[in-house]
């Protein structure tokens, strides 16, 4: 970000320059009021709130960081902080994948109806994730849902999707399927934001289709691509929604803590353990912030070295 | 967060696309690319067509096709008139979540963004920072802290429960900013002040018109998360009269899915039925304001 | 069994006539419940003729009914009914609500198996305090013992689900076979139905359905969970000869692949049990409206039958599924609050209208021994008079079992330890273990003294 406010060239403390501190102030406060509600407010109370533990029997007391090193020790909360690393590693790359393909694809002129295309594949994103899920665990049924009914029309036995080996694939199916729309339009927003000087000079140059992506289009993406990483990261460890609607239908196979913060909500709302959950929850809020910080510096490193 | 202006749909609309426009069409490119339509439509299809059938088609038909009889429109029928036609209060809720809620966080955003991208005052870039780190932790954890500090102020089980949260856009936030610093130029902002133009009238009269295409973008973003939000309004409304369309559909379906207690009605057709018309008005949004941030996004001259 | 059934059938209106002698004489209330203060009774008498209003949370279809015929006869009384979630989303949202000093209502429905946990934290008014006890003898015996818990009485029966044998008549007369009387006749149908065609099962189990199992346990006899005292538990699904009976059937039903380990109220189940896939389903008496709402199209085809037996000579059941409605002491008006909860479970007509508009299977004995519920024949169950085997299956409730003061935890990490055994195969008994020892250490971490076997 390498914008200069206007008042930055002379500093000091004349009222010009202080009329503008003012201003920024006066215009970020009202964003700011509604993010100490809604955001600063509820986190500050979730880490006092961590510092206890309140028992059904004994009422509460102070823990300490008890429930800190409980939580680092936790072997169910570790499992489902890898499942969702796991899941990361897999899932985000190839829905970014094809959110980058759809995205060249329509943008480069060469396809046919490019406007239905990205409205369909955006289309998604709007559907409600509790729709979604309703609507992918139906199809995954492998008895009298859709899986089931096409394995009955081939005569094969499909495997069922909502086992346990395959209900990973099954959420990332979901999840790529309700984002890979909202990733393409941000990709595409930015290739649209690539100077059209540069097209010519490839042209003159004599580039394809191919060279010109390569050479002009990834690079120019690069900032792109990583803000939907980042988000995508984020998204990857709060992952919630899909699993615990889909639990209906696969109780066994999607236990109490299979993504970490399924685990804190379960804590909370059917155990009762506020305390706990709450450490639970700013852990796991640290652990994406550091991942989602790490993948921003690897990524500004090489970006300088090269 | 440096150097991210081009992730923004911050476009310029007067360049040309001509270089592109010349070269002829792929019928391979379209054809993989039908594929991803496939992929995109087919869940949507499946649900248009279970919403059509009757009860008694649903469990004993093909699920990829219309069942005997065309039963949509009385599926319609029955989802608005179900419960003394609680879905439509639903239907009402949730448009007035998201119309409120989205106006006021893209609008929250704009001036927020604004004033992070051109003015320069101590601790900006730490609140930035801030604001950016709060989307890391994970709201459903928050959920049991953020009921407990709302029911203090006494807003719980109300409109305001979910319309406040609403307004708070981080990433509204972050777009804007980045937005901003590419679409108000600095010297606008400097030749204003010279003229003697107060801040708050330069935002109004000049800065708010070069932000607009910036605004629409936050507003659908935001539409589409407050219309599909689901476990705050959960957690913090009891009285079905207030549910958005996401919690009063998920109650209809714990209803069909439980009769340890009652009669379970046969509620699927309904669900079924409900979830299609709950996303219809936002295809429809979708549809309407891809004019306006095509403006924003694409450059005006290429109708590809 | 058939002489069980007379027996029993004698020993419901033996009950019918000693409580109609015990009429009106008032305070025999809960196990050691202390005798209602007269004046907070008198209030509760007095509430109906005050105008008050009421809010009161319950997810059953249809009760509005109900709830606007005690608003027709109490005009004074306005009651708010709302619907805030289906059983654990409720309880969360009602605990959240005490834990916050607002936004609770004053009346609210908990499931039996809920109960406790709400009565030990103090959630629940003890209704013994306002008179409650003297409603005990119009309750089935079995309702009545799942309210009276930690010596008071913290909800009003409102419906039951006496366990019994709802099966595809069709489909047994077919392959020859008679309705199982134990379990071991049960595992021989099984297999039968498998013979005939693989992809068919008696029945299906639900890997997370803890209640589902608990029922099954408590009807072989075990009383795996008890609670002494505020602060003493003691969990044995190791040790307890019930669920020993229960594993041994269950680990050769599953291990010989002969029940679906399908997630019950899916699609695919509904499906299942339309197509007739499944055969049996072993459940509370308040399934018949699912069976004829959700899969119309099988009318004619299902019939009841008394719970399999471990021993023929000793029948017994067990209750699955059923609720209280029970008071929450953030209400401004207590006794009104009591008053409705009375009325709304207890009044004939309030009965009557649980039963027919609302779909619940009663707890109260005015309507379970009624000639006109008990001998109504059902024309979707074939013309069978199933009240008569499900007023029966209500009387031969074993009595002594109980739940843990955490039971709604306990039941939400039963799919992370059982429901691993039942979905994927493997040791039921081990399963119970591994279930006993989470329940040990949230049971020790929120302060109970836990001792297991």
């Amino acid at each position: 970000m390498t914008v200069q406010a206007a008042g930055a060239r002379r500093p000091g403390l004349t009222w010009p320059f202080l009329r503008l501190r003012v201003a920024g102030y006066a215009f970020f406060l009202p964003f700011f009021v509604v993010f100490l509600v809604t955001v600063v407010a509820p986190l500050a109370y979730a880490i006092y709130l961590s510092f206890f533990q309140d028992r059904l029997i004994g009422g509460t007391v102070f823990a300490g960081l008890a429930n800190y090193t409980r939580a680092i020790g936790d072997a169910l909360f570790g499992a489902g902080l890898l499942r969702v690393a796991l899941f990361l590693v897999v899932q985000v790359p190839i829905m970014l994948l094809l959110a980058l393909g759809c995205a060249l694809a329509i943008d480069s002129g060469r396809l046919r109806w490019p406007a239905m295309f990205r409205i369909t594949i955006f289309m998604p994103y709007a559907v409600p994730a509790v729709v979604a899920a309703l609507m992918w665990g139906y199809m995954y049924g492998d008895q009298f849902g859709l899986a089931g009914q096409i394995g009955d029309a081939l005569g094969v036995a499909l495997p069922d999707l909502l086992s346990r080996s395959w209900m990973m694939s099954s959420i990332g199916n979901m999840v790529t399927w309700e984002y890979v729309g909202y990733n393409m339009i941000i990709l595409y927003a930015a290739l649209r934001a690539i100077p059209e000087e540069l097209y010519e000079a490839a042209e003159i140059d004599g580039a394809g289709a191919i060279r010109t992506a390569w050479s002009i289009k990834l690079p120019a993406l690069r900032p792109a691509l990583l803000v939907a990483t980042i988000f995508s990261i984020i998204g990857s460890f709060q992952l919630f929604n899909e699993p615990n609607i889909v639990q209906k239908l696969a109780p066994a196979v999607i236990t109490t803590s299979y993504t970490p913060n399924m685990y804190a909500y379960n804590l909370a709302f059917n155990g009762q353990q506020i305390n706990y959950s709450a450490a639970v929850a700013v852990v796991l809020g640290l652990v994406t912030v550091v991942v989602a910080y790490a993948v921003q510096l690897i990524t500004a490193r090489r970006e300088k070295t090269l | 967060m440096t150097a991210v202006a081009e992730a923004s749909p911050a476009v310029d609309a007067h360049r040309s696309r001509s270089a592109r426009r010349r070269r002829g069409k792929s019928p391979t490119l379209t054809v993989i690319m039908l594929v991803m339509f496939a992929y995109a439509v087919l869940p949507l299809f499946w649900l248009l067509a279970n919403a059509s059938k009757s009860g008694a088609d649903l469990f004993s038909t093909f699920g990829l096709w219309f069942g005997g009889d065309f039963h949509l429109f009385a599926n319609i029928g029955d989802t608005l008139s179900y419960q003394n036609g609680i879905f439509l209060r639903w239907f009402g809720n949730t448009v007035l979540y998201s119309v409120v809620g989205a106006g006021g966080a893209a609008l929250l955003a704009t001036i927020g963004g604004y004033a992070l991208a051109k003015y320069d005052f101590p601790g900006r870039k730490a609140l930035f920072a801030m604001v950016l780190g709060g989307i890391s932790i994970p709201g459903t954890a928050l959920a049991v802290p953020t009921y407990l500090l709302f029911s203090r102020i006494g807003i719980v089980d109300t409109p305001w429960a979910v319309l406040i949260p609403a307004l708070c856009s981080p990433f509204g936030l972050y777009l804007m900013r980045v937005y901003a610093a590419d679409a108000v130029p600095d010297s606008i902002l400097e030749s204003a002040r010279i003229d003697g133009a107060g801040e708050f009238r330069i935002f109004r009269t000049i800065a708010l018109r070069l932000l607009a295409p910036g605004f629409v973008t936050v507003l659908l973003f935001s539409l589409v998360a407050t219309w599909n939000n689901y476990f705050l309004p959960l957690i913090v409304l009891n009285t079905p009269d207030w549910f958005p369309l996401t919690v009063g559909l998920n109650q209809w379906n714990a209803q069909a899915n439980s009769g340890t207690s009652g009669a379970g009605d046969a509620t699927y057709q309904l669900i079924l039925t409900g979830s299609l018309l709950s996303i219809v008005p936002l295809i429809v949004a979708f549809l309407v304001l891809q004019r306006f941030w095509q403006s924003g996004l694409a450059t005006g001259s290429v109708k590809q | 069994m058939r002489s069980f059934v007379r027996t029993a059938g004698v020993a419901a209106a033996l009950s019918v006539a000693l409580a109609a002698c015990g009429g009106g004489s008032g305070g025999s209330g809960g196990a050691s419940a202390p005798a209602a203060a007269p004046s907070k009774s008198a209030a509760v008498q007095d509430a109906l003729s005050k105008p008050a209003e009421l809010t009161f949370w319950s997810w059953v279809t249809g009760i509005e009914k109900t709830v606007a015929r005690f608003q027709a006869k109490y005009p004074n009384i306005k009651i708010n009914l709302v619907n805030a979630g289906q059983s654990a989303d409720q309880y969360t949202k009602l605990q959240t609500a005490i834990k916050a000093g607002s936004g609770a209502p004053d009346v609210a429905q908990i499931e039996y198996f809920a109960l406790p946990q709400f009565a030990l934290s103090k959630q629940v008014v003890n209704l013994a305090d306002y008179g409650a006890g003297a409603l005990k003898d119009k309750f089935a015996a079995s309702a009545w013992a799942q309210v009276a818990v930690n010596g008071g009485v913290y909800g009003i029966p409102q419906d039951t689900g006496p366990m019994a044998m709802f099966y595809r008549k069709d489909i047994f007369d077919k392959l020859k076979i008679e309705p199982p009387k134990t379990w071991a006749e049960f595992v021989e149908a099984a297999k039968k139905i498998k013979a005939d065609n693989p992809d068919n099962f008696i029945t299906t189990i639900d890997p997370g359905d803890a209640g589902g199992v608990d029922s099954m346990i408590w009807q072989a006899g075990g009383t795996p969970f008890k609670t002494s005292g505020e602060s003493s538990v003691s969990v044995t699904l190791g040790s307890d000869p019930g669920v020993k009976q229960w594993v041994s059937t269950w680990n050769t039903l599953l291990g010989e692949k002969l029940v679906d380990p399908q997630p019950g109220w899916t699609d695919d189940w509904w499906k299942g049990m339309g197509s007739g896939k499944y055969a049996t389903w072993l459940t509370g008496a308040w399934a018949p409206n699912g069976i004829v709402n959700s899969i119309p199209k099988t009318k004619g085809k299902w019939a009841v039958a008394p719970m399999p037996q471990f021993d023929a000579a000793k029948p017994m059941n067990a209750e699955n599924g059923g609720s209280s409605v029970a008071v929450i002491p953030q209400s401004k008006n207590i006794p009104a609050a009591v008053a409705f909860a009375e009325w709304l479970n207890s009044d004939p007509e309030a009965v009557k209208s649980l039963n027919t508009e609302a779909g619940l299977f009663p707890a109260t004995k005015v309507l379970l021994d009624d000639p006109a519920f008990r001998d109504a024949p059902l024309e979707f169950f074939g013309g069978q008079k199933i009240n008569q085997v499900l007023g029966d299956a209500s009387t031969a409730v074993r009595p002594g079992w109980q739940y843990l003061p955490f039971q709604v935890y306990a039941n939400s990490i039963f799919k992370d330890t059982v429901g691993q055994a039942i979905d994927g195969g493997g040791d039921l008994a081990a399963a119970l273990k591994s279930w006993q020892d989470r329940i040990t250490a949230f049971g020790t971490e929120q302060g109970f003294t836990v001792s297991g076997g």
